[in-house]
Parts: C-alpha cells; structure tokens; sequence
C-alpha cells in the first residue's frame, strides 16, 4: 500500500513541481472522499496522464485540480471513465486535455454522466493532429459549459459538426463560430433548426452562417413561437434553393411577421412556404410586403391576391416576383377590387346587432354556405335566406365599386330578410282574418274538401292544384308587402333600396319571350319591384289589370301576411284561367299599372275554377307547362313552408312541455317527408334525398340549436334514472350536498359528493406569456382598477361634518372667525366608510365543451360525443389526446387568460379571491379543483396550477357552487361575490329527471345560486353561450348574469364586469 | 341694475309649486294608483330605467293633486314638490340640515326633507340608492306609520305634516351588487314600475316635447323601440325618452336628422365602436 503510494510520488516527481504540488493540494480531500485503494487509483490514473508525452504533465496537474469538484458531482466508476476520457484526450494533445479538465469541474454539474465520454468525444473530433486544430478542441472545451447548460447533447453534437464543416475551410471562423455559438445558441429555442439552417450556409459563406445566427436572436422575438422551427426549415429551403442573401431576408421576414398577430403569421408563413418551391425571391418578396397587403385586404382576400399571384409567377417569374413586391400593377389594381369588396364576416357583428335591433328578436347572422352544408332544404350559397332564427347572407359582396355601396346593397339585402321577421312573414295564420279581404281561405277549404297541411301556410298552399304556382304568387306579394313596408318606415334607407330594386329590375329578360301565364307572373314581380308601367300581352290586359291591382292592395302599412294570401289566392284565381302560351310579338302593349283596381271574385267562383282545375289536371294541360320566375337576386330564398316546418320542429324539442316526454318529435320522420314532397319550395333530385333531408332535418332540431359556433355546448348527456340513495362522503377532503329537485318540490339529500382536490401544478409559463400577450390590456385595466383603489381609504379632510375636527381646517376659520370674516364651515374630516371589504370567488367551467376551438370549431366531432359513460370517457380523452398539440385556442384557454388578466387587477386593489374549477361525471364524483384558496396568496404555486386547468368532464354546477358558497361562507368580508364563468348549460349524467332533462339541472343550479343569496353571496354568471339567456335567466333570477357574444371579449369583459359589479 | 327684467323665478323650498300643467301621458293606470297610495298616505316607489318619465310623472302628480286642492277651496293647503337628487355623496344631514358657521356664531338651517315634512310637501327623493347608507335612517321612521323625522344635531323628533308624503325613484338597471336597495327599504313602499312608452304613445310625447313634426316624432319613436331592442345585446340601457326628445329639439333647430341622432343618441348611449356603428345603421335606415 505504502509501497504503491511511494511509487505515485516518486513518478510525480519526476515532471516540474507544479504537479506534485497540485497532487499534494487536493490528496488528502480526495482520499477523503474516495477511500484509500480508490484515492490510490485516482492517483495512478495522474501519473498515467503526466506520462503520455512532454507536455502532458500540465494536463496532469489540471485532472488534480479538477478532481475534488468532479468527485463529488460524479461517482467512482463514473469518475474513471472521466479520467480515461482525459488520457485519451492527453495522448492526442496534452494542450487539449487540460482543457478538458479545467472545464469539467463546471460542466459535469449539468451533462448527464453518460454523455461525459462523448462530450470529450466531441473535442477530439474537432482535433486533427495539428496545433490549430488543437486549440479549436481545447478552445470548444472552454466554452463547452455555457453551451451544455443551455443546450442538450443533441444539440451540441449538430454544433460540433457545424463547427468542423467551418473547420474544414477556417480555423479561425471554427473559432468565432464557437463563440457565437456560445453567445446565440442559449438564447435561441430552435437550435436544431438554426444549425441545420447555418450547415447550410456553411458550405457557401462563412458571413451568412454568422448573419443567421445574428438574425435568429431577431427570429425570437417577432416570430411566433410555434412558428419558428417551420419558419427556420422554410429559411433553410431557401438556403438550399440558393438564396443569396438568407441573413437579409431574415432579419427583414421576421420584422414584418412581428408585425402580424399569430394567426396572421401562420397563414402568411404558410403561403410562404407554397411560393418555395418556385421561387425564393417571391417569397422574401411577399414576406415583406405581407403586412402592408393585409392591411388593406382581410386574411380570407390575401387567399385571392395569393393564388392570383401564384399564377403569374409560374407563367413568368420576374412578373410574379414584382407582384408580390407590389411593384405590378395588376398586384395593386386587384387589391383595391378586393378591398372595394364586404366580407360578412367584418361587418358580422355590426348586422347582427342591427337585425337583433330590427327584429326585436335574437337573429343570428350566418353565411349561406352555413345553411346549405346543413342539407336541410337549403341549397343556393349565393343567395341571402332565413329560416326563421338565423338570417343567412352571402360571405362576401363585391356586386359594386366601392365599399360603401357594396355595404348599401348588403345591408338591404338584410333589412329584406329581418323584414320577413320584423313584419311577420312567417306567422302565417291560415285561419287568422287579414285586414282589408274578404277571408276566402276557410271557405275554400271547405268547398274543396280540403284537410288542414302540416304548418299554416302548407295548408294553404294545398288548397291550389298548381303548387308552384300559387306559392310564386305568395312569394311576389308578400316581398312587395315586405318592401314597401321597409321603404316606408326605414326611409333613410328608401335610396339604397330603391337602387337594388331598379338594378333588379334591369337585369331581368325580355317578356316578350315569355308565354302568357309566366309573362303575367314577371309583370307581378316586376311590379313588386316597383315598375308601373308594363308590357303585357294585349289579349289579357284585364287581367293583368286584375293582377296589379291586387298586388297594389297589399302595399299598404295595414296589410299583413294573410292580407298577401288572400291576394294571392284571388291572382290565382285569374292567373290560373290564362292559357301558358306564347302570344305573337305585335301583340303586346305597355300599360300603366298605378292605378290598378280590381274586381272582387265570389268565393263560389273560386272554389267552382279550382276545382275544375283540379280535374283538369287529371287530364292534359294546356298549352307550356308553367314554370317559376326568375329569382330576384336580393330578397334570396323565402322559404315560409320550411320556416314554420322547422318552427314546429323546433317548438316540439323545447323543454318545458308536461306532456309527450316521450316522443319529441311531434312530426315523425314520414310525416316529414311527406310534407317536404309536396312543398314546391325544394327541388329533390330524387326520393333518397328527401329522405336525407328529412333525417338532417329531424337531426337539427333534435340537437338543439346546433348553429352556434363555440360556446354552444356540447351534445345532450341522454337522461339517466339515478338509482340509490344518499351518499356518505367518506373520503378526505369530499363533501356531500343536497341536490333540488323541482319536480318533487325537496331536496334529495346527501346527493352529491365533491372531491376537492388541489389543481395539478404545471409551469409559471402560461401565467407569462399570457401577460406577455395582453401587456397593453393589462396596463389599461390596471390603471382602470388603481383609478378606484385611492378614495377607497383616503381621509377625506374639508367636509362639512366629521369625525373630527381637521385642525388646520379649524384654525384658519377661527383665524377667519377672529378677523370677523365669513369662515369655511368645511372643518371636519371624515374617513371613507366603504373600506372595501370584499371577497369572491370564481368559478371556471371545465366541462368538456371548453376543449372547443374558439376560431374554427369543430363542430362534427363535437355532435358525435357519444352517450354512454364508458364510450363517452373514451371518447373525452381521445378529444383530448388530439387536442394535446394544438395550434388553436380552446374556450378554456380564453378563460384561463381572461382569469389572469383579472387576477393581476384585483392584486392591485386588494380584493381577496378564491380560484376554483370543476368538472366531473356523475353525482359521485363532482371534481372541484382549488386553483387559488380565498386565503391563499398569489404565489408562483398558483399561477403553475393555472397552467394545467384543463377541459375534462360533464357539469354539474349545483354542488359546485354549494361547495363554493360553503367555502365563502367561512370567510369573513362585509361584501361577498361569486363568478359562475361557464360555456353552456348546466349538464351531467343523470342530472335530469325523466322528461324535464335540461329544466332539472336549470333549477338546481337555480336553487344552489338561490342559497348562495341567502347568505349575502351575490352571484353572478357569465357565459359565451349564445343560447344562455334561455336558462340564466331562469338560473339567476334577474339581471345577474351576461352573454358574451364573442368569446375573445371575455379577457376585456371580466374585469369590465368586476368592476362594475363589485365596485 | 332697476331695470333690468329679472330672468329667473327664485322660491323657497316649500313654496315651489308646479303651475303650468306638465306634459303627462298615462300608460297604464298609474295616475289612479298614486292618487289612491297619496289618500292614504302610503309611500310610493318608481321603479324603472333611466329617462322613462319618473321625474315628470312626480311633477305631474304634484300638480293634478294641489288642481283637486284649488278646485275645492283648499288652496291654502297646496302640497310643495321637494327634489332631491341624489348622490354617491349626499348624507343623511343633507336632506335634515346643519348648522352654518356665522360670524356671530352658529345657525340652523333645515334641509330639504325637513322642509317638505314641516309643510306637508311631496319629497321625491331621485335615484335614492345612490345616497349613502345613513340616508335610509331617515327614511324608515318617515315611511312607516311612525311618520316622524328624527334631528338628532339639535335633539328633535318631527311629526310629519298631514300632506307630506316621501316618493323615491330606483333604476334596477344597475347591476352592482353595492347599488341594491334593500328589503327593508323596499318593502315600505308600493312600487310603480316604468318602462318606456309603446311606440304609438312615445310618438307624442316626443312630437310635444321637442316640438318636431309628427313623422319625425314617430320616426324617433321608431328609432327608440328599434334600440331598446338591443337591450343585454350590447347595451346596459336602451335609448331615453329624454334622449329622443333631445334629438327632436335638435332636429326642429335645424340639425340634420342623422347628425342629430348621432349626437343626442348613438353618442350618448355608448362608448362601444361597433356598437354605436349598428345603432348608427339603424338611424341611417330610418332618416334620410
């Protein structure tokens, strides 16, 4: 032993002294840690390393520096392999080794054990037995231990090889490269991309490799993100397509993608990304220009603008590339036709206030294509349509030259629609009387022998042998009846309407073309349309006169929709008896139809003409057979047959009726069919599609309401009889509560358990970026919310009475009163007395439904979600695992953010807040997760638990909100608040009862929020639900509860709504 | 200084009675209720939302009861109309008095609920949750049968006059939870709730207050009914009557139609761009 330990000093002391003392320094601590026969090896493997060459006696005494540190980050056997590591590295170059060692007491702290042979691997690798090479290794390991805490292995390894690619041409670049790597790779998260992109580059200059890597701090700060990696492998296609000048281009790429918000930048990179593979010009041309071309356009007209440009590159290069420079003229020219154009979608939410405002109902606005993907009868896109609820309108408008006048026709277009609603179209009553005829309808009815039709106006329309046209002839008078309504009351909108119909008027063909009946019937529409003077055939000007008469006697305020059926009946009448043929040219003449009267017919005659009719038909008909008018483009479809179909449907699957639980659908599926055959308002192909349409139809109204977007909840949990009676919340930190049940009038007691748990932690990241996102809102609210904080606990001095006398005050009015003068009475001060004394708490919803995407919603997979727990559990995380990497934006996460934002606020005024979300499925297990306790502060804890609130199960609110109200009631604050923030209705299996499915979770949670008031709670619920004014009002009694529209106005609103509320 | 015509009318408190007929139409049957509750002295509550009339319907009321007094020869007993409005400042000795600093001393000066209680005046007190709390120390004992006011400053306990009769105004539009008016409060008064006049009613009563043609009134009266329809869909409150009345007065001085409205309504209604462009659409829709 000794004997060894001799020899190892002896051996040291054969290299200059500065080795045996380095030895000497550490032994005894080394030994300490290691043990003797250890210690004694650790020293062989010194001697080792000092006999490898000359010089390596130096990379001898750097390994006894070292070892102290690296033996007590490593292990023993770990510990060799370092040392045989560094003979290697001393048999290549003693200069290199001792690099080695010298870094490893900083760098093994944080390179995993099993990466220490390859991180010295690395170093060698960069060595080729030259001096420079050597000290490019020994240079790599003096910075290796800022790269490796930054970047892992992986990374480093794609360094190395790029730093050998430069050291193949350079050492000295090598050199540089490796402090710039050093300086950048840290600060940049896509390092693996980055060194791909500057590989690249490194074959062609050594500048562009230093300007990418330059640039790509740049990249970080405008670029997204989640962009990034494709925005350095588009960078790199580039690169590799030749691009001369890649730094410039990024550095210029990501000023302007700073300048766009994420979603802009994804679809512009995304375009980008199609343009590579033709020319890289074009792309750094676009990329540039992209912001400035959508400022002028919207995202869906870049799409045009793009394919156009796209053409003109493939047909010739240098035209496509000015293009998109915006150096063509035929770039601006279409730019400027697409920025004339209206996209619905801008101006959406401006119309539907507008309609809402018409109306006097809620109107959803929609684009037609909305409609007719919905296969229920609807089929024409370009077309404005309405089915009673919703008013559907084209996407985008672009029939004139500039914006405001394509607005004007928009907007009329709308007012038509809104109008149908607005004057009641769709109330057709075939029994109700009208205003200024005669009521034929019944009678004929009877005299016909005619059986009421599934809705009003079917029945109606079943009392005519030709369907079409007796329902073209509704359609004319009642849109006149509509227009000149709207024309008379809407009088500043009289122009712009008045020009829609003229240009309507001119687009339509030639009458003379047109055999007598249809000919009649165009003169109808255009009449409608407002032209007094008609061609028409001469041999039946009294009837035409007839005709127009009866149209004139609907254009009156008085009128209302069955004054146009009963005209309507009359003008089919006389229509009905003009034979459908053509009438030769010279025969026609032009007639003044203002003052058109008519001659009332009998209803004897009437019901005698139809019926012949009827048999009539039976046989032969003479001459064309008729066919409908052309459409007039603005009034789109009126469909009333369908509109009160689906009102019907509608009607039946509300909630609310006692009776018929069972069937809700009054209409069966035949019934349905059959009246969608009979109704001339669609054009079937053939029987299957009826079917189709009948199905989709039966499907719409089943599910409620499916039109909306997000926010809209998701599919009904089917009712499920509860068995079993009261819970026992056995384990710790659950709690049982009562559930109301409205049918019986009485609690079910114990009848739900909650599972409090505390909210699983995750990163302070979204808690940052968060506020990152919405810095400029949040300087607003805080300075809206400080505005308040000051008066709140201020002295008020200078009043007129107090708690005390303020003595400066009251001096200088003795002073006054001295000098015999008039003294300020204002003597007093007084503190405020509404020391803000307030606690609250928040509710999140995280049912399933907040997985939705806010901006495109899936909305099939969401119909789909099955029924059954175990299907439906199945399905939850199948969503969910989709949902994992997601692009988008979920309900959940606007609430999170909004929560943030508010967070942060009422730090600033004090208000004391619990945080809580819930969730679950079942009444045994309704979760209820503490993201912030009232008490608790806000502390880096919370803002991780944020981070990982998540979409999970069903919602059962009631026991949510109790449990709420149990915790708020232990707290002691003068005002007490509670924010339900939710997304839909209140639903969760088996929180139903037979028949009354969604009434029962409505009035429970009624009632959870009834018990909160009565401990001075104030609650208060705010959901995106379009619907939610259907059951909040209910829910909450009065006025305490909001509708979003738009779920992205929730991080605005929710502090709005605080305040106001609260304050 | 002597010959100038003096423009303005001043009165004391409780000598202000309301003498020109105030314009008033009847919706429903409220002018009944309140004669009924003042017989019998049972304080009365206007619920409703801000601009529907409240105000002049006290002054109406105030007028037609001291008519009923002239017309049967008590016109020594005319009831004075006491105003208040109310404030997020307005104390409980706002509405009993205090004493003022004098040179020579101090002097007692009785507020306005004083004055209407010591002769028998109708004290309307507006918006009366806006007040703080110390006010309704006041108004219980005056609203119960007790009908007495308390001066705790100089130790007084007042009877109520024979006619005095507290009316109090109360917007539930307001959501804060803070600005509710309590049961206890609440439940000492009858309540009549207001709302905005139908359309064919609210048509003259623009066209006799601004003084606008008939169409124009009805126009406006369209105008309003199409905007309270945006209530909970973007605004908190629907259009005033007094709004609409604003912008009729504008109109007949020769504002064009759309400007004014947007000055007397859109601007005034709300603060949201793309709301006040949808209430401006429906106002471009309606005037020329």
């Amino acid at each position: 032993m000794t004997n060894e330990h001799d020899s190892v000093i002896e051996e040291l002391k054969k290299h200059p002294s500065a080795l045996i003392s380095a030895y000497e320094a550490v032994a005894d601590e080394v030994a300490d840690a290691l043990g003797p026969a250890p210690a004694l090896r650790w020293a062989q493997q010194g001697v080792r390393i000092a006999s490898q060459g000359p010089r390596a006696w130096e990379a001898a005494t750097e390994y006894f520096k070292a070892s102290p540190q690296v033996v007590q980050t490593i292990g023993f056997t770990q510990f060799e392999r370092w040392a045989e590591s560094g003979i290697e590295l001393t048999a290549e170059a003693p200069v290199i080794a001792a690099s080695f060692f010298r870094a490893s007491p900083r760098v093994l702290p944080t390179l995993a054990p099993r990466h220490i042979a390859g991180w010295a691997g690395l170093g060698r690798g960069l060595s080729k037995g030259t001096w420079k090479s050597s000290s490019l290794a020994a240079r790599f390991f003096d910075v290796s231990d800022e790269l490796v805490q930054q970047v892992n292995f992986h990374e480093l390894q794609l360094f190395v090889s790029l730093v050998q690619t430069l050291a193949s041409r350079s050492y000295d670049l090598a050199a540089e490269a490796l402090v710039l790597g050093q300086r950048v790779l840290p600060a940049v998260s896509e390092r693996e991309e980055l060194i791909s992109l500057a590989k690249v580059l490194a074959e062609t200059s050594w500048r562009e490799v230093r300007g990418s890597f330059e640039a790509a701090t740049r990249v970080g700060n405008s670029v997204d993100r989640r962009l990034r990696p494709r925005y350095f492998a588009l960078s790199e296609r580039l690169a590799r397509q030749g691009l001369g000048n890649v730094s410039a281009f990024m550095v210029e790429s990501a000023q302007s993608l700073g300048l766009l918000p994420q979603e802009l930048q994804t679809m512009v990179l995304e375009r980008a990304e199609d343009l590579a593979d033709t020319s890289a010009e074009a792309v750094s041309a676009f990329l540039r220009t992209a912001p400035n071309v959508l400022d002028r356009i919207s995202p869906a007209q870049l799409d045009t603008w793009f394919g156009r440009g796209l053409e003109f590159l493939k047909e010739n290069p240098d035209a496509g590339i000015a293009y998109f420079r915006l150096e063509s003229a035929r770039a601006e020219t279409l730019l400027d036709q697409l920025s004339s154009s209206i996209e619905l979608e801008k101006v959406h939410g401006l119309l539907r206030m507008y309609s809402n405002a018409l109306a006097g109902t809620e109107v959803e606005l929609q684009e037609s294509t909305d409609i007719t993907h919905r296969n229920i009868g609807w089929v024409s896109v370009e077309f404005a349509t309405t089915d009673g609820k919703s008013v559907f309108l084209p996407p985008t408008v672009d029939l004139r030259d500039t914006k405001s006048e394509n607005f004007a026709w928009l907007k009329v277009v709308t007012t038509h629609q809104v109008g149908h609603l607005e004057f009641q179209s769709f109330d057709f009553d075939f029994h109700a009387p009208s205003a200024s005829f005669n009521d034929y309808r019944e009678g004929i009815a009877e005299g016909i022998g005619a059986t009421p039709g599934t809705t009003e106006v079917a029945s109606f329309f079943d009392l005519f042998p030709v369907r079409a046209m007796a329902a073209d002839l509704f359609t004319a008078t009642e849109s006149a009846r509509i227009d000149q309504r709207i024309v008379e009351q809407y009088r500043g909108l009289a122009p712009s309407y008045e020009r829609v119909q003229s240009d309507a008027l001119a687009s339509r063909g030639p009458v003379e073309m047109m055999p007598a009946q249809q000919a009649l019937m165009e003169m109808l529409v255009r009449q409608s349309l407002g032209q007094t003077n008609a061609r028409i055939p001469s041999p039946y000007a009294a009837q035409a006169k007839q005709l127009a008469g009866l149209l004139r006697s609907v254009r009156n305020r008085e009128a209302t929709v069955e004054d146009s059926a009963e005209a309507a009946l009359r003008m089919y009448y006389t229509l009905s008896q003009v034979p459908n043929a053509f009438v030769p040219l010279d025969d026609w003449e032009d007639v003044d139809l203002s003052k058109a009267g008519f001659d009332e017919p009998t209803l004897e005659e009437i019901v005698e003409r139809l019926r012949a009719e009827a048999e009539e038909a039976q046989e032969e008909a003479s001459g064309d057979e008729y066919e409908s008018p052309d459409d007039v483009d603005y009034r789109g479809d009126f469909k009333p047959e369908m509109v009160q179909l689906l009102a019907q449907m509608r009607g039946q699957a509300e909630p609310g009726e006692e009776d018929g639980s069972e069937s809700a659908q009054g209409i069966s599926q035949a019934e349905l069919e059959q009246a969608l055959r009979e109704s001339t308002e669609i054009d079937f192909a053939d029987d299957a599609e009826v079917t189709t349409v009948a199905a989709n139809m039966m499907k719409e109204m089943g599910a409620d309401a499916p039109q909306n977007p997000a926010g809209s909840g998701y599919n009904q949990i089917p009712h499920v009889d509860e068995e079993g009676g009261p819970l026992e919340a056995l384990e710790p930190r659950s709690y049982a509560y009562d559930e109301w049940d409205f049918r019986a009038n009485d609690y079910r007691p114990r009848w739900c358990i909650v599972q409090e748990r505390l909210a699983v932690s995750g990163e302070t990241a979204f808690y940052n970026e968060t506020m990152h996102s919405y810095a400029g809102l949040i300087e607003q609210i805080r300075r809206q919310f400080e505005s308040v904080r000051p008066e709140m606990y201020r002295k008020v001095k200078r009043l007129p009475e107090g708690e005390d006398v303020d003595l400066d005050a009251g001096i200088e009015a003795l002073i006054d009163l001295r000098n015999k003068m008039t003294p300020d009475e204002r003597i007093y001060w007084r503190r405020n007395k509404d020391e803000r004394d307030v606690a609250v708490v928040f509710l999140l919803d995280m049912s399933a439904s907040t997985a939705e995407a806010v901006e495109e919603s899936s909305r099939e997979s969401d119909w789909n979600a099955p029924g059954d727990p175990v299907a439906y559990t199945a399905w939850l995380r199948a969503r969910r695992g989709e949902t994992a990497r997601r692009p988008y934006k979920r309900i959940i996460d606007v609430e999170k953010e909004s929560m943030v934002l508010l967070m942060n606020a009422l730090e600033t005024i004090g208000d004391r807040y619990g945080v809580y979300g819930f969730s679950g499925f079942g009444r045994e297990n309704v979760e209820f997760y503490v993201i912030k306790e009232v008490e608790e502060l806000f502390t880096d804890r919370v803002k991780r638990r944020m981070d990982k609130v998540a979409p999970l199960h069903a919602t059962r609110m009631g026991p949510a909100i109790r449990h709420a109200t149990s915790k708020l009631a232990g707290v002691d604050a003068k005002t007490k608040f509670m924010f339900v923030i939710s997304d839909g209705r209140p639903q969760d299996r088996g929180y139903s009862r037979e028949g009354v499915e969604k009434e029962y979770a409505v009035q429970d949670t009624r009632m959870a929020l009834m018990e909160a008031r009565n401990i001075d709670i104030t609650p208060f619920c705010l959901t995106v639900d379009r619907n939610g004014h259907d059951y909040l009002r209910t829910m909450t009694g009065d006025l305490n509860y909001e509708v979003l529209p738009d779920i992205m106005e929730l991080p605005r609103r929710l502090p709005q709504l605080y305040k106001k509320i609260t304050l | 200084m002597a010959n100038q015509t003096q423009l303005y009318q001043q009165h004391n408190i409780e000598e202000y009675f309301i003498d020109k007929e105030p314009f008033y139409l009847e919706v429903a049957d409220e002018i009944d209720i309140f004669e009924a509750a003042y017989a019998q002295r049972v304080p009365i509550l206007l619920k409703g939302p801000t601009g529907s009339g409240k105000t002049r319907f006290v002054e109406y009321m105030s007028w037609r009861l001291n008519q009923a007094r002239k017309r049967d020869g008590r016109a020594d007993q005319m009831s004075p109309l006491v105003t208040v409005a109310c404030h997020e400042d307005l104390t409980a000795s706002d509405l009993v008095g205090r004493y003022l600093l004098e040179p020579e001393g101090t002097r007692w000066i009785d507020g306005p609920l004083t004055r209407a209680v010591k002769y028998g005046g109708i004290c309307y007190l507006d918006e009366v949750v806006e007040a703080r709390k110390d006010t309704t120390v006041l108004i219980h004992p005056l609203s119960d049968h007790r009908r007495l006011l308390h001066i705790e400053k100089i130790g007084e306990v007042l009877e109520s006059h024979p006619n005095f009769l507290l009316v109090i105004s109360y917007n539930p539009g307001y959501q804060s939870a803070l600005k509710d008016l309590k049961h206890s409060t609440r439940q000492r008064f009858i309540a009549i709730e207001f709302d905005f006049p139908p359309r064919d009613l609210e048509g003259p009563i623009i066209e006799h207050e601004s003084g606008v043609d008939r169409t124009t009134a009805q126009q406006l009266a369209l105008l309003g009914e199409k905007i309270r329809n945006l209530i909970g869909q973007g605004l908190q409150e629907g259009v005033s009557t007094r709004l609409l009345i604003y912008a009729g007065k504008l109109i007949e001085h020769g504002i064009a139609p759309r400007r004014a409205c947007e000055v007397a309504v859109v601007w005034g209604l709300t603060d949201d761009h793309e709301t006040q462009a949808s209430v401006m659409e429906i106002v471009t829709s309606i005037f020329p």
